[in-house]
């Protein structure tokens, strides 16, 4: 699959033309990653977004900012990614800091990353685009909140973790 | 038709996954997630689809529960 087969299949670009995707296509590169390997760690500068081609990563927040406890830090699992989703979106719509650690969980994780600059520049220059993406990144923000409500209301009936 | 799924474990920690997939899971399925396999218990749809995409809860729980 191409990548701009890959990036119509993504929910983000759900609505574009495929003229358009091609644009956007032209804009990333494909990374690889092996199991283990830190994409993004929390409070770090961001500057860019990342779609899953194929493989998984998992998004973990840390457990209370307690820099002068030793050891190393702790990590709560929010959620795991795998083939067409996206993460670092928020980055591209305020522009603050990493709000998570993202780590690849699986060897030769292919993930697809867009430089926000140069995003922000297309959608700027196309605001049908502009419009399009952030409905979707919206909705996929919006998914993210169902699924983590969905877990905190099965582990508060005791089956979840 | 591609299907946004949702995935939340139940009956051991797991974060739960989402994932985008081409056949939408079903009560019974044994599903793979990262490198661990579990049993569908229930599938309900989170919000009504838009575009080429439907958007779908599984609830699934590790399938050595039942050995």
């Amino acid at each position: 699959m191409s990548v701009t087969e890959f990036l119509r299949r993504s929910e983000l670009f759900s609505g574009l033309k495929p003229e358009q995707v091609e644009q956007i296509a032209t804009l990333g590169r494909e990374v690889v990653y092996n199991a283990g390997d830190a994409v993004i760690s929390e409070g770090d500068p961001s500057d860019e977004v990342y779609i899953v081609c194929s493989g998984m990563v998992e998004v973990d927040v840390s457990k209370g900012a307690i820099p002068d406890v030793p050891g190393p830090p702790q990590f709560s699992s929010l959620v795991r990614l795998g083939q067409g989703q996206v993460f670092g979106e928020m980055a591209l719509v305020d522009r603050g800091a990493r709000s998570a650690t993202v780590q690849c969980v699986e060897d030769g994780t292919v993930l697809y990353v867009i430089p926000r600059e140069d995003f922000w520049a297309l959608c700027a220059g196309n605001h049908h685009i502009g419009f399009v993406v952030m409905r979707n990144i919206a909705a996929d923000l919006s998914f993210k909140l169902r699924h983590r409500n969905l877990r905190v209301r099965l582990e508060g009936a005791g089956g979840g973790t | 038709m591609i299907y946004k799924v949702s995935y939340a474990v139940i009956g051991r920690p797991h974060p739960g996954t989402i994932v985008n997939q081409d056949t939408p899971p079903r009560t019974g399925d044994q599903v793979k997630l990262d490198s661990e396999m579990f049993e569908v218990v229930e599938v309900v749809d989170l919000i009504p689809p838009r575009g080429d995409f439907a958007y779908l809860h599984a609830t699934c729980r590790p399938v050595q529960d039942e050995e």
